[in-house]
């Protein structure tokens, strides 16, 4: 399957990862034109910075054994056989967070507007050339792999 | 190989979604005392008229088709016989197996209080059938009173009040929901329950019902000398691991059925997941011990470790709250307690020698599911430098160069 491969040490926190990634999500946004203020603006991936440490992605594993997935009482997350990805059915989902709870990674988080969704890296399974965060990545901290199961 | 299970729930349905996908040519028999699949968590989403039966179900409709796997519904087992490997069921079937499962969950328990069991308008919430039944009582129900403010309990209040009607709820504890929350996290809950119309009555406890002369509870009693009319009656004071049809096999049970790390019961070739084994009472362990079983059942020696069960996260009229291991410290377990506020959190983090014991985090959940692994694993992070409410993932980061998996570096 293809996973984001993270090279932790070229991040440099410029957040061009979030921007991608709350556009790829918004019908008909770009760059340019993406709102950051609204409380819609989802980011599926994260950046957190510690003096010490530096910047550290924080991106969905897809993992070969999703905690998330075994966790989803409505059958909402599924892993997909085919591609590997676990995927998110927003119409199933019954917002009870098992699955925020169980992502050992804290990658997975409720909505910020209406708590009734879980907001959940789809590796932009509908763009044919790939994850947005991926191409908008100025240093190539993140790039997809193909990976054995 | 013929593998039965039995209960077509988290476990059972995990389990035989392990076994096809693992190896698809193995029979699979699932035998079930319901009608139907259906997720018992969102058994308040059918009442509350938000989603039909199929909505609250959480496979496919055509699972058993597509996966080849027969579905007895509507089949109660009554007996074992593990020395000529069958299962009897309460219509005289008997049914062959090489490998068994248990995953028959649990049924809810109605104390044995004077005139609560003779009543015929007493329901638990536990069963589709249980909401079912709820839902015609709705129709002409005016006052509910809801025994028990767990978190089955408060699911039932919130789909009675959607329907309209007028709920009590009596509660032996001073707060609700008090094996997730403290005091200040449970009240932010009692609040929304109020605005939405419900009533809490907490510490007191119903020492009667009276019977009226149709054989249903009109007014419910109690130690305090109150009196409540009740036109339903949900119990939602515990729940029992069911598993009455193992008891004259040699299954050895105490007050579950017991099993080994590996899920297998005392016989060779019966196994037991789910809340069945005593073992957790949530979802997420249930399916996770369906998948171990499963594996062992085609021949791997897997242990199911996961034990820690002290854990949900819940999610009432929008405020959701995580809440994680021992959180209510008595003085002499010499815990240190952080607290930290805003206007639209409420986060406590319970600490002894450096190792976390206890999380609430009400209102923003963001990304919290760190924790349960830093509490589950013991994780000493005193010497972590920083704001305890600032720890993610990023200060345990570790990643497998070869899958580029995330693992702990601790
Ligand atoms: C209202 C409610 C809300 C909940 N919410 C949550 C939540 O938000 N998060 C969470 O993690 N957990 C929640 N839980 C708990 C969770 O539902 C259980 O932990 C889980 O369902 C256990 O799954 P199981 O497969 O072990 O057993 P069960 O789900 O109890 O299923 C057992 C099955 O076996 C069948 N069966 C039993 N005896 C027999 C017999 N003799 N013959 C044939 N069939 C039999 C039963 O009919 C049933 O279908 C909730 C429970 C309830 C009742
Ligand atoms: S959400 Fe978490 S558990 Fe689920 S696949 Fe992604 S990293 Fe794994
Ligand atoms: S919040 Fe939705 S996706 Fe997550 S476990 Fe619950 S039902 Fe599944």
């Amino acid at each position: 399957m293809k996973r984001i491969i993270i090279d932790r040490e070229k991040c440099d926190g410029c957040l061009n990862c979030n921007v991608a990634c709350i556009s790829a999500h918004e019908e008909g946004s770009n760059f340019y034109t993406v709102n950051l203020q609204s409380i819609d603006s989802e980011t599926r991936n994260f950046i957190k910075f510690d003096p010490k440490t530096g910047y550290t992605p924080i991106f969905c594993r897809h993992c070969d054994e999703p905690e998330c997935v075994l966790s989803c009482m409505s059958g909402a997350l599924e892993k997909d056989p085919k591609t590997g990805h676990v995927q998110y059915d927003e119409t199933k989902c019954a917002a009870c967070y098992m699955c925020v709870m169980n992502c050992p990674y804290g990658v997975l988080k409720p909505d910020n507007k209406t708590h009734t969704k879980v907001i959940k890296c789809d590796f932009c399974e509908d763009k044919p050339d790939g994850p947005s965060c991926v191409k908008a990545c100025p240093k190539h901290a993140i790039e997809v792999k193909e990976v054995s199961l | 190989m013929k593998i039965v299970i039995i209960g077509a729930s988290a476990a059972g349905i995990s389990a035989a979604k392990t076994i096809k996908s693992t190896k698809p040519d193995t029979e699979i028999v699932i035998i079930s005392k319901e009608d139907r699949i259906h997720s018992r968590c969102m058994l308040h989403k059918f009442l509350g008229h938000e989603r039909d039966a199929q909505g609250i179900s959480f496979v496919n409709e055509d699972f058993f088709e597509k996966n080849n796997i027969t579905l007895l519904n509507n089949t109660t087992v009554i007996g074992l016989e593990p020395d000529k490997k069958i299962v009897k069921t309460h219509d005289n079937q008997d049914i062959s197996y090489d490998k068994l499962l248990i995953a028959t969950g649990a049924s809810y328990f109605i104390p044995p209080i004077p005139g609560l069991r003779e009543s015929k308008n007493v329901y638990g919430f536990r069963d589709l059938k249980d909401a079912q039944l709820l839902d015609t009582e709705c129709l002409t129900a005016k006052n509910a009173v809801v025994i028990g403010a767990g978190l089955v309990g408060m699911d039932a209040v919130a789909a009675l009040l959607e329907r309209g009607l007028k709920v009590t709820v009596i509660e032996m504890t001073a707060d609700i929901m008090s094996l997730q929350l403290d005091k200040k996290s449970a009240q932010a809950y009692q609040q929304l329950f109020e605005k939405e119309g419900a009533e809490f009555i907490l510490n007191d406890k119903v020492v009667s019902v009276d019977v009226n002369a149709v054989g249903r509870g009109e007014m419910v009693h109690l130690a305090s000398g109150k009196a409540v009319p009740a036109d339903v009656i949900v119990i939602a004071a515990g729940v029992r691991p069911a598993f009455r049809f193992v008891e004259e096999s040699e299954i050895k049970t105490n007050h579950a059925i017991l099993v080994g790390d590996d899920l297998q019961t005392n016989i060779n070739g019966i196994y037991a997941a789910g809340d069945v084994n005593g073992i957790a009472g949530i979802w997420p362990n249930a399916m996770k011990q369906g998948k171990i079983a499963a594996l062992n059942m085609l021949g791997e020696n897997l242990r199911y470790d996961d034990r820690y069960a002290l854990k949900n996260t819940m999610n009432f009229y929008g405020l959701t709250t995580l809440s994680l291991g021992n959180i209510n410290p008595e003085d002499e377990e010499k815990c240190d307690i952080f607290t930290r506020e805003d206007r639209n959190n409420y986060q406590k983090i319970v600490i002894r020698n450096g190792i976390i014991q206890g999380v609430i985090m009400q209102g923003n959940i963001n990304g919290s599911g760190f924790w349960q692994y830093l509490i589950k694993n013991k994780i000493d992070v005193s010497g972590i430098n920083k704001d305890i409410f600032d720890l993610s993932f990023a200060d345990f980061y570790g990643i497998n160069q070869e899958n580029g998996e995330y693992n702990y570096a601790v």
